[in-house]
Parts: structure tokens; C-alpha cells; sequence
């Protein structure tokens, strides 16, 4: 197979718009920019076809619109898993930047008239979440991206990182039709690939009709982990309530513009588990909606019929920009919503944070860096970010990170020959053939084990399940056979899967205690235990290649609250 | 089985093949037409759709997103 080598000073690994901001940064300091992507970052990543929200502050006057009162919900919703001083640099701090770089690339946030369109949901304060129309918003971000010199590798999948002399200097990666071979070298990495999906079975049986992109299948963080980074709040489960049958996102948009959960005896239900009701935490309109299931008391609606027109229409559009096809299911489903109840139901599970401002992932610090040398993590791959405010702020933060740590660490250390060789050996040795199991076949075992033992439940005992169930699942690695190299592709997906899965499963049985409801909810330790869990749980490489946890607290600056 | 092409409107400009973010969809290299490879693994985006500049590309949901069911897998 040809192999083609690349140099720069920064490489980026997912042209998401995390990735992207990261590299049009770097590139306006005169840095050289690779970007490999799995697909073509015209459309890539979770906002390949679109978004309608991006969470701001906007000192306007009222309090809630503050840094403070930013910094002040983030604690409180996210006690044990977001790091403050880390939030303040990355996403505070950017914040304007962020706000600029949309108007700059032609998509702006505000109306025509200047004004913001802004909703409230999920315990926030005020109404931080700025509707726009993000239809374009890929495509604009990779016109400037591409006017800005950087190199751009398309459906190009990342294999996995090089690291000499314990920096890491570079990548390598296979083309997802062609096979053809890439080995990257560069001063400073920056990874940006998303959350995990696909991860968890699919209530309809369609592997790939998720809520965030499946092709965000934890790419990032397998590869930080395998190279040596740590990973942190990686055990959390993320769950949504989307409408029955379709994993569309949208429940930010129904929420916030006033929809109401009924269950199937036509009760509001979403008092009796929050005081806040509709404006409850995400994970808690999600246990509801399972409680009222498992109740019988379902099907679950949503409601919007109450919304006077101008609200509808509103929302009918927020919808559509969120998830381009949302028009044609309710059409297709012959629903209208100024008139019908549309059926919800829980989404499947992926990795992520507790909720819209703390993420899961690469563990990082205040400038991006993970915590090997080289690695720098944006987005939602990372331990600190989630949704697409940070998505933006910290690709904008990175890419300032990792050119200052380029400029100032020199030249990156050779790539050695041989860990390309035996990366390169691992990736194409399901393509020799004779193995009688479809990765499909491995993604759906994979996916059931995962779903039995960290679902919404869990205990020591499924853990301990899943671990012996995953042990032998490796064993049939070896029989896995790829056809062409867009299957490849889809196994090398599921290598990062698995990778993944056993974090998740290390860390999830490591933290004994639950937090954050159906985040991490124990049966065998059913109560948040704050004196001893009050933190995060960093997974890293052990000397086996297995994933060892440690416990590092978290000191806040007031304790009350919570989430 | 989404997308769907209409083959009468289509050019056969090969855009859509570039915008889906999933690699579902391909020029075939003998009759130059695009074509759905990969059913399966369509995430209904939209991207296709948005980008083609004939509008010869609908949406069509499969029967399990229809007509639900098991929506408690746990």
C-alpha cells in the first residue's frame, strides 16, 4: 500500500468544528495546519448538517447573564466532574472570540437586526442558549479553513498517534477507499473527534440512527488512552429523550420554547421529579421518562399544542436547523405539532458529561494540554468541554495552546519506524481475509455487553459481566474480516469503541458511589458520597495496556448547592 | 432506505457523495451515477439534500423509524 508522509507544525485529528476553530487559529499565527478527517469537513461531525443553538453569556445586565453566574450553575450542576479554573480559561475567555469568529465566517449568531434569539432550558438560570441558523456552519467553517492555507486530508481516519521519547510527534492514519497509508509528523497534536456513539445498543435496531454523529466513535480519546494520555469523567453514561423512532437531537429546542412531557394518562408528569420540572437537568427528564415508562404509564409526548403560533413556527424552525430531516419524520408520521402529541422516548446511551457544560473524555488543563507531552484535546472528546459554545471556544483555546507549546518545545522527535510498522501491521491484518465475522456482527455483541452493564443501572456485578464478556469478545478480534476499506474503517471505529468501553467500565467500577442520577447510578452504592468522591477519576494506560484508575479531588470554592 | 435520488432530476454531479459525513454514498465508477452503498449507515443528516443543487434528493425513513418499537432496551 502507498504511503504518503506529511510535516507540519500542527496536526489536527477531526475537522469538527472544534477541530476546524483549532486549526484557523493556529493558522492566523503563521503556523503550518494538517487536518485529518474521516470525511470531507465540508460535512463532518456532529454539525455536519446543521445546529440551532450555542450557549452564551452575554452581560447584558441581569445577573444569570454573567461570567459569574456562569461559573456559579457550572459548579452546582456539575460538582465531582467539571474543574472550574479550566472552564474560566477555556471557555469564559474565548467566549468573545467565539462570537466574532461566527460573524467573521459569514454565519452569525445574532438576527438581522442585531438581536438574540435566546431560550432558557435544563436548570439554567436565564435564558443563555442564542438560536441561530447553523445550516451552514460547517461549510462556511471549512471555506475559511481551506482560503487559510492549512492542509486538508480528507476521509482520512486516524489510526493512531506517534509518540517518541514520551512526546507525541504526529499520527498515522489510512484513507477510509483507497487504503493508501499517511504518517503525519508534527511539533504538536491536537485531537478533536467528538463524543462516543454507537457504543450502546440502538432502540430501533439502526446502529447509526443516533442522536450525536455516529461517526464520532471515540476516536480521540482510544488513541490519547493507547498513547499514554489520561482520560477523565469517562464513566459517565449521556442519554437524551428524542422523538420515538428517530434519535433526532431537538429536546433543548422543544423544551425551551415551553413543550411539556405528558405520559399516556395525559398527566404532567415532570413535577414529581424535579422541582424545576421541564426546566429540570437533561438526565432527569430522561429518568422520568424511563420511570413513566417502566410505570406503564406510557407512551410518553411531547406536548406543544398550548404554544401560540409565533412560538411554533419558532420552534418548527429551530427544529429543522438543529436536524435538517426533523421536517420530513413529522410529515412522514403524518404529525403536525400546533395539533398532535409527538411520541418521545429515551435515546440510546453514549459517553459524555453529566450535562451541557461539562464534558467527558481527554483529561485537559487550563490551555488545552493533555496530560502527554505534544496532546493537546477541544471539544467534546474532552474531559471539560461539551456542546457547541466549547466546541468553539476551546478549538479557538487549543490551537493558540499547542502553537505556543510547538513554538516553544521545538522540533518534534522522529517518528519511530518501528511503532508505524506495527501500527500499520495492526490495522491491515483484518484485511487478509478468511475471517467469518462481519464487523457488524462484533459491533452488535459489543454493543449489548455495554448496554446490559452500563446502562442507567449498574453494580459491581455487571461490571464484572461486561469485563469477562469484552475479555472474550477480544478473542474474536482475529476473525474479523474487512472486505474494503470502508469496512476497515468501520473496525478501526470499533477498535476505538472498544478502547472506550473498557475505560468507561474501569472508571464506572472504580467510583463507589452514584452522581448525577442516571449518569453513574449504582445499585450497590446508591448515594452520592461527596467526602470521597467529590472529583474525577483518571484513567491511563497501565503496564499491562489495561486501563488503571486514580482518584483526584476537586476542590471547589463554596459547597452548597448541587445538582 | 434514505436518501433517495431521482434519477430524472440528478446531473450526476457527484456533490452529495462528498457532503454525507458517513461515506454512505458513491459515484459509481462504470455508469457515473451516485449510489446509496451504504443503507444502513445513513444518520438522515440531510447534508446530501441541503447540498444538491438540482434537488433531487428526498428523505425517506425506513420501517423500524416508522413504526418503533422496544424503545426500553435495558
Amino acid at each position: 500500500m502507498q504511503e504518503h508522509s506529511f510535516n507540519a507544525d500542527m496536526l489536527i485529528v477531526g475537522g469538527g468544528v472544534a477541530g476546524l476553530n483549532a486549526a484557523l487559529s493556529a493558522a492566523e499565527k503563521g503556523a503550518s495546519v494538517i487536518i485529518m478527517d474521516k470525511a470531507v469537513i465540508e460535512r463532518s461531525g456532529h454539525t455536519a448538517g446543521g445546529i440551532d443553538h450555542f450557549g452564551a453569556f452575554l452581560n447584558t445586565g441581569p445577573e444569570w447573564d454573567t461570567r459569574d453566574a456562569y461559573l456559579t450553575y457550572t459548579v452546582n450542576s456539575s460538582r465531582g466532574a467539571t474543574r472550574p479554573e479550566v472552564v474560566e480559561r477555556v471557555y469564559c475567555d474565548n467566549l468573545e472570540r467565539a462570537i466574532v469568529r461566527f460573524e467573521k465566517i459569514g454565519v452569525p449568531l445574532h438576527r438581522p437586526d442585531g438581536s438574540y434569539y435566546r431560550t432558557r432550558s435544563y436548570g439554567q438560570p436565564g435564558p443563555w442558549w442564542i438560536n441561530f441558523n447553523g445550516k451552514r456552519l460547517k461549510p462556511s467553517l471549512a471555506a475559511a479553513v481551506r482560503k487559510a492555507g492549512c492542509t486538508v486530508l480528507d476521509r482520512v481516519v486516524t489510526a493512531d498517534l506517534l509518540v517518541t521519547d514520551g512526546r507525541v510527534c504526529g499520527a498515522v492514519g489510512f484513507h477510509i477507499r483507497s487504503g493508501e497509508f499517511y504518517v503525519v509528523s508534527a511539533k504538536a497534536v491536537t485531537v478533536a473527534t467528538g463524543g462516543t456513539n454507537r457504543l450502546f445498543t440502538n432502540p430501533t435496531g439502526l446502529s447509526f440512527n443516533t442522536w450525536m454523529c455516529p461517526a464520532n466513535t471515540g476516536d480521540g480519546e482510544a488513541i490519547s488512552f493507547r498513547a499514554g494520555a489520561a482520560l477523565a469523567n469517562i464513566e459517565f453514561l449521556r442519554m437524551t429523550v428524542v422523538p420515538s423512532g428517530f434519535a433526532a437531537p431537538g429536546l433543548n429546542a422543544l423544551v425551551g420554547m415551553g413543550a411539556k412531557l405528558i405520559n399516556g394518562l395525559g398527566e404532567e408528569f415532570m413535577s414529581r421529579y424535579h422541582p424545576e420540572g421541564m426546566n429540570s437537568p437533561r438526565y432527569k427528564l430522561v429518568e422520568a421518562v424511563i420511570t413513566e415508562l417502566k410505570a406503564r404509564r406510557g407512551p410518553v409526548y411531547m406536548d406543544c399544542r398550548h404554544l401560540d403560533s409565533e412560538a411554533l413556527n419558532h420552534l418548527v424552525t429551530t427544529l429543522s436547523y438543529d436536524k435538517d430531516t426533523f421536517g420530513d419524520f413529522l410529515a412522514q408520521k403524518g404529525i403536525d405539532l400546533r395539533n398532535d402529541l409527538l411520541e418521545v422516548a429515551p435515546s440510546e446511551g453514549m459517553q459524555g458529561g453529566p450535562n451541557e457544560v461539562c464534558g467527558s473524555g481527554i483529561r485537559i488543563d487550563e490551555n488545552c494540554a493533555a496530560t502527554l507531552p505534544g496532546l493537546f484535546a477541544a471539544g467534546n472528546c474532552s474531559d471539560q468541554n461539551r456542546s457547541l459554545h466549547m466546541a468553539v471556544t476551546s478549538g479557538i483555546h487549543a490551537g493558540v495552546g499547542a502553537i505556543a507549546f510547538a513554538e516553544n518545545n521545538g522540533a518534534a522527535p522522529r517518528p519511530s519506524r518501528t511503532q508505524v510498522t506495527d501500527i500499520r501491521d495492526r490495522i491491515f491484518a483484518v484485511m487478509k481475509g478468511g475471517g467469518q465475522t462481519s464487523w457488524k456482527a462484533f459491533e452488535d455483541s459489543l454493543q449489548r455487553i455495554i448496554t446490559e452493564s452500563l446502562g442507567p443501572t449498574r453494580s459491581a456485578w455487571s461490571f464484572k459481566l461486561a469485563s469477562e464478556r469484552l475479555d472474550r469478545l477480544a478473542g474474536w478480534i482475529d476473525t474479523v474480516s474487512c472486505p474494503t476499506f470502508h469496512d476497515l474503517c468501520r473496525f478501526q471505529e470499533l477498535y476505538n469503541i472498544m478502547t472506550v468501553a473498557r475505560c468507561m467500565l474501569a472508571a464506572a467500577s472504580y467510583r463507589t458511589e452514584s452522581r448525577f442520577d442516571l449518569c453513574h447510578n449504582r445499585t450497590d452504592f446508591p448515594n452520592q458520597d461527596d467526602e470521597n468522591w467529590l472529583g474525577q477519576v483518571n484513567v491511563r494506560k497501565g503496564d499491562d495496556g489495561g486501563p488503571e484508575c486514580r482518584f483526584v479531588s476537586v476542590t471547589y470554592p463554596e459547597q452548597e448547592g448541587g445538582a | 432506505m434514505p436518501p433517495m435520488i431521482d434519477r430524472e432530476i440528478c446531473n450526476a454531479c457527484g456533490i452529495c457523495e462528498d457532503s454525507c459525513p458517513l461515506d454512505v454514498i458513491y459515484m459509481d465508477s462504470a455508469t457515473q451515477d451516485p449510489v446509496i452503498r451504504y443503507p444502513d449507515e445513513c444518520w438522515h443528516c440531510g447534508s446530501c439534500r441541503q447540498d444538491c443543487p438540482l434537488g433531487a434528493i428526498r428523505i425517506v425513513f425506513p420501517l423500524q423509524m416508522m413504526v418503533p418499537a422496544g424503545i426500553l432496551p435495558y
